[in-house]
């Protein structure tokens, strides 16, 4: 046989040459997938290679100003399984099953449902009780289960419930804020979430030799609101009483805001709901088909009780914006309070515009046409600064932009953009457009804190765990809209607005307090009026306190007070000023007096101590104090001894009511029968309350309201009956 | 013309082959036991027959390479018609053992082998035999090349319809080397690539499954393909991927934990990539390029022409497999199930592997060269 010849050699050489050049291919494609690459396919495979379990950090806590919780986080646990461990590894997964839902108190079906499934990882139960979660660790222990897994977990509590609902907003289940500052300061509040990694086979089963890695969860911050948890609640309360009294039927805000640096202290909105279960079904929905996360249950919430009205709505503002027409000319000197104005009517465009009552201040003082709410006044006023500089004011004082309040879905206003003179005119006094309330309260800041617009909010700062501060909000002026002079003269008038004007009913002996009544109708009232039922007007008091160093900026507002016609000052003032009242005292500020004041506080008197001494002694005693009496008793005689009087000492009663004096041992005391004083004025209220033995308690001034007792009910001779009375007008 | 003074075997050779099979069956080991557990419940369920079945290679090699190859020849026709035999009987039903679909196997129970093992070295004996002698003719496509090309064409579409593609593919290739070092024309080969394209060509055009197999060999990490066609291919490249350049360490792969399904098997190289890293992988496929070229060596310098074409043809038929091997495992050509020479866990594959080897080294016995 012949040996290979050269040919054969060749050939040979070309194939070994196509092996090298293939192997060099191979070797440069493994160097690409390793070294190239080999960073991505790592990942990718680490992805697939370990099972991980999140432990939720701790939210931070919202705290108001003082330090006290609004939202805290408390520790529980959640239950996971990885099924194919649990099917394989344990003897009878049954048992496991049924073992897992007796503990959890879950259906069994489902669990073993979540068994058989072929996923690396099923969540049981969320949010369990520490103590739930020992159980089923001990449970565990006992019965060598494996595959079940309990990790610590956080929950979101709200010890105030509803206390400014809508200002801490909420979680969802996976404590992700979705509403109000919990939303709002999600960033900070949340945390990073830690992770226990495991290593798994294809089909989820964890190594024996594998290695567990545990990542710490970092918690979230806390944050510290600007809201003051105490006068929260002086507001809630206030804002309740006007609605339950008032019929209100759609609800209200009330906003307390620092005007020196646009701090909210106070900010609801009714109704409103629990912040531990917001999404339980509203009064007056079918508890049984609801379900609370159902498109239409979520879209009734955010219409009802979620819904923040202080920032989302808009409204007509009435009267309460005539400051901002005043602020305008007196900035611009048009006007001085001093000028003489009248309030004649106006006729623009085939519309005629009169005071509320027509033609009454035909001449008066601008500040007595503000005292007076005359519209006329208003008008004029704006025709003599012109479009362009009236709505340069309406812009300044913020009308035209959002606040950029620190809260959720803030609405923007609903305004003239191309205002016309008629448009100007209805715009002096506030209706015809619309802005929300937080944006009225921003404008009254400007005006108590001698003229700049600062934005309003209700994060303070952002702490860590170890009170560090992370984030402070600053004051932030967006700009100054008028002179400090313009700031005092108008709050000099607005005051006088609640000492003599439309305000009166908002006033507070010893606090000098500035405001406004507002009352608008809404675009439906006329198809309410012909469908029969009553006119919904939106009734609102703005107001600065005290006007010499305000400290405070107050807004109330009611939506539908369910009454023939409500004259927006008299229905909200008083709540106002009790407010007020409430805040200032608790605030520490000190009650000065002025003569005024004085002389309405001497028409109260105290009910001496007349017990023990004869009747002629108890009858000079109570004329002293400029208080009547009425024997009850067969003895009359003034030298018989005083046993029992009502009222008791120290009692606070108007001047001239009654005291029953008892000459003998009352058993039962005397009763006496409530008369009813509906609609009669204060006078004529009084001469019947006399006439019965009972003494009246006036509240407000104008006709008769309501009263704290029924008529026809009885009462203790001599016992003390609240009576509201209103003045019955429009302003 | 027999060389009566025997020389040492190929050291080169039998040192690469030694240290890829050791290599091989330390890899079988680590990739198979977690397998093993999971499956048998019993890790040392793959890696004890497979030591067993080295016993039986090397004892096999010792036999061949002291085996003189002349004798081959004489036995090839005979070799060959019982390869044909085989290959017959495998595929008639309830002969042949079925596993995943193909017909391959003939044997009672795990005690099996493949007929085309046994074919692919039968084929390299005859052809090396009758062509050292029909050179001449060789030049002629119908009196020469053409009756090789019909017994390729034969054996091959018996393998085929097992199926067994990549069995295919590689007594074809096998088949063609030595056609080609045999002398064929260059002509006749460039004439025989068109049908050839235009035949692969039309089978993908054809089956709409072979499209989405070209589909996710080009996209493996597309959604569509990811957890069926390409899942094995995905679960390699993360393995190889997660080496680096020094790797996980020798046991350490995460992707055997059934990431990979049968990591022992035709996937074995990512599990070795992804355990020692672009180093381990570089020095396996070097080694495999020593044993080429030094089979090529001996091919070369073979006392006759007969010792030359079967050389070049045993070295092809194992480098052929292993680049294929690694082509696939790195996604670097569609993937079709082909084991790793030396390394794969398996019984008949290995012993004729070693059976090859076995001759190889018993020709360069016979061969005139430096041998260090």
């Amino acid at each position: 046989m012949a040996s290979p010849n050269i040919s054969l050699k060749k050939r040979l050489l070309f194939i070994l040459g196509v092996f090298t050049f293939f192997t060099a291919l191979l070797v440069f494609r493994i160097g690409w997938i390793q070294i190239a690459n080999g960073q991505e396919y790592q990942q990718k495979a680490y992805e697939q290679q370990t099972n991980n379990r999140t432990i939720s950090p701790k939210r931070g806590t919202i705290y108001d100003r003082n330090m006290k919780p609004l939202a805290v986080s408390g520790s529980v646990e959640t239950v996971t399984i990885n099924p194919q461990m649990v099917r394989e590894l344990n003897k009878d997964v049954d048992l496991v099953a049924s073992g897992l839902a007796e503990i959890l108190e879950m259906q069994k079906d489902t669990i073993i449902k979540k068994i058989n499934r072929k996923t690396q990882y099923e969540l049981i139960k969320q949010k369990i009780d520490k103590d739930v979660g020992s159980q089923v660790r001990e449970w565990k222990k006992k019965n060598n289960v494996v595959g079940i897994f309990v990790d610590e977990d956080t929950k979101r509590f709200y010890p105030n419930s509803n206390l400014a609902a809508h200002v801490i907003g909420f979680t969802n289940v996976d404590n992700d804020g979705i509403d109000g500052v919990e939303k709002m300061m999600e960033q900070y509040l949340k945390g990073v979430p830690g992770k226990i990694l495991s290593e798994v086979d294809a089909s989820g089963m964890e190594l024996t030799m594998g290695e567990e890695k545990y990542i710490q969860p970092q918690d979230g911050n806390d944050v510290i609101l600007t809201i003051d948890e105490t006068i929260q609640y002086f507001a809630e309360k206030a804002l309740e009483k006007a609605i339950s009294d008032n019929n209100v039927i759609n609800g209200g805000t009330a906003i307390v805001m620092d005007p020196r640096n646009g701090e909210l202290l106070a900010l609801t909105s009714k109704p409103d709901f629990d912040l531990n279960s917001p999404r339980a079904a509203p009064k007056g929905k079918d508890k049984a088909a609801w379900t609370g996360t159902s498109t239409e249950d979520v879209q009734y919430l955010q219409k009802t009780v979620w819904r923040n009205k202080a920032v989302v709505d808009t409204y007509e503002p009435g009267s309460t914006f005539k400051p901002v027409t005043a602020a305008a000319g007196l900035e611009e000197g048009a006007i001085t309070p001093e000028t003489q104005v009248t309030d004649a009517t106006v006729k623009i465009a085939g519309h005629s515009i009169n005071c509320w009552k027509p033609n009454a201040h035909l001449h008066e003082t601008f500040r007595e046409g503000v005292y007076n709410s005359c519209n006329p006044v208003f008008v004029r006023l704006a025709q003599q600064l012109g479009i362009d500089k009236f709505y340069s004011y309406v812009k300044a004082f913020g009308f035209y932009q959002k606040t950029g309040i620190d809260l959720p879905g803030e609405a923007g206003s609903i305004i003239h953009t191309k205002p016309t003179e008629i448009d100007m005119a209805t715009a002096s006094f506030g209706q015809r457009f619309q802005i929300t309330p937080i944006q009225l309260i921003q404008a009254y800041g400007a005006i108590a804190n001698g003229g700049d617009l600062i934005t309003p909010h209700v994060v303070k700062e952002v702490v860590d765990e170890s009170g560090n501060v992370i984030k402070k909000v600053e004051p932030k002026v967006v700009r100054s809209v008028i002179s400090r002079q313009t700031s005092d003269t108008l709050k000099d008038i607005l005051k006088g607005v609640v000492d003599v004007g439309t305000g009166k009913n908002a006033r507070v002996p010893g606090y000098k307090i500035g405001g406004k009544t507002g009352t608008s109708e809404t675009r439906e009232s006329e198809q309410l009026m012909v469908q029969g039922k009553n006119k919904r007007y939106i009734v609102s008091f703005s107001a600065i306190a005290p006007t010499d160093n305000p400290v405070i900026c107050v807004l109330v507002v009611l939506d539908y007070p369910d009454i023939y016609n409500p004259g927006g000052g008299v229905l909200v003032a008083p709540v106002v000023g009790k407010l007020i009242d409430e805040i200032l005292t608790y605030k520490g500020i000190e009650k000065e007096y002025t003569d005024d004041d004085k002389k309405l506080l001497k028409q109260e008197v105290q009910v001496p101590d007349v017990k023990g001494k004869t009747v002629k002694e108890a009858i000079n005693l109570l004329k002293q104090n400029k208080l009547e009496y009425k024997i009850e008793g067969s003895n009359r005689d003034l030298s018989a001894i005083v046993q029992e009087q009502t009222p008791k000492s120290t009692a606070l009663l108007h001047e001239n009511s009654i005291v029953i004096l008892y000459t003998y041992k009352p058993t039962n005391e005397a009763e006496a029968m409530v008369p009813d004083v509906k609609n009669k004025t204060i006078n004529e209220a009084t001469q019947a309350f006399k006439k019965a033995g009972i003494n009246i308690d006036i509240n407000g001034t104008g006709t008769a309201v309501s009263q704290q007792v029924e008529a026809g009910k009885t009462v203790k001779k001599g016992a003390v009956v609240e009576v509201t009375f209103r003045n019955i007008f429009e302003d | 013309m027999k060389n009566k003074n025997k020389k040492p075997f190929d050291f080169w050779i039998f040192a690469a082959v030694i240290l890829l099979l050791s290599l091989g069956t330390i890899m079988v080991f680590s990739s198979s036991y977690y397998f093993s557990v999971k499956e048998v419940g019993n890790s040392f369920s793959i890696i004890k027959p497979q030591l067993l079945y080295m016993l039986i290679s090397i004892i096999v090699l010792a036999v061949t390479m002291n085996f003189d190859y002349h004798k081959w020849g004489k036995i090839s026709p005979i070799l060959l018609m019982g390869s044909i035999g085989l290959l017959i009987l495998v595929l008639i039903p309830g002969v042949g053992q079925v596993r995943n679909g193909a017909q391959r196997w003939l044997g009672v129970g795990t005690k099996t082998f493949q007929p085309s093992e046994l074919a692919k070295l039968s084929l390299i004996m005859f052809m090396s035999f009758s062509l050292s002698k029909r050179r001449d003719v060789l030049k002629s496509f119908t009196k020469g090349l053409l009756p090789y090309l019909i017994l390729i064409v034969f054996i091959c579409g018996l393998v085929v319809i097992e199926p067994h593609l990549s069995g295919t593919i590689i007594i074809a290739m096998t088949g063609f080397i030595i056609l080609f070092c045999a002398g064929a024309k260059i002509s006749h080969f460039v004439a025989l690539a068109i049908p050839v394209v235009l035949a692969v060509v039309g089978a993908v055009l054809v089956a709409p499954y072979r499209f989405d197999r070209v589909k996710a060999w080009l996209d493996p990490f597309n959604i569509e393909y990811k957890m069926n066609e390409s899942w094995q291919i995905v679960n390699s490249l993360l393995a190889i991927g997660s080496g680096g350049i020094f790797g996980r360490g020798l046991g350490k792969s995460m992707q055997k934990y059934l990431y990979i399904p049968e990591p022992y098997n035709d996937y074995i190289f990512s599990v070795l990539a992804e355990e020692l890293g672009f180093l381990g992988s570089a020095v396996v496929l070097i080694l495999f390029l020593v044993f080429i070229w030094r089979g090529i060596k001996v091919a070369m310098n073979a006392p006759d022409v007969f010792g030359s074409l079967m050389a070049i043809g045993i070295t092809s038929l194992i480098g052929v497999q292993a680049l294929f091997n690694v082509a696939v495992v790195t996604n670097s050509i569609p993937s079709t199930g082909i084991s790793l020479p030396f390394f794969s866990a398996g019984g008949t594959s290995l012993i004729f592997l070693m059976f090859g080897v076995g001759i190889l080294l018993n020709i360069s016995r016979y061969s005139n060269y430096e041998r260090f």
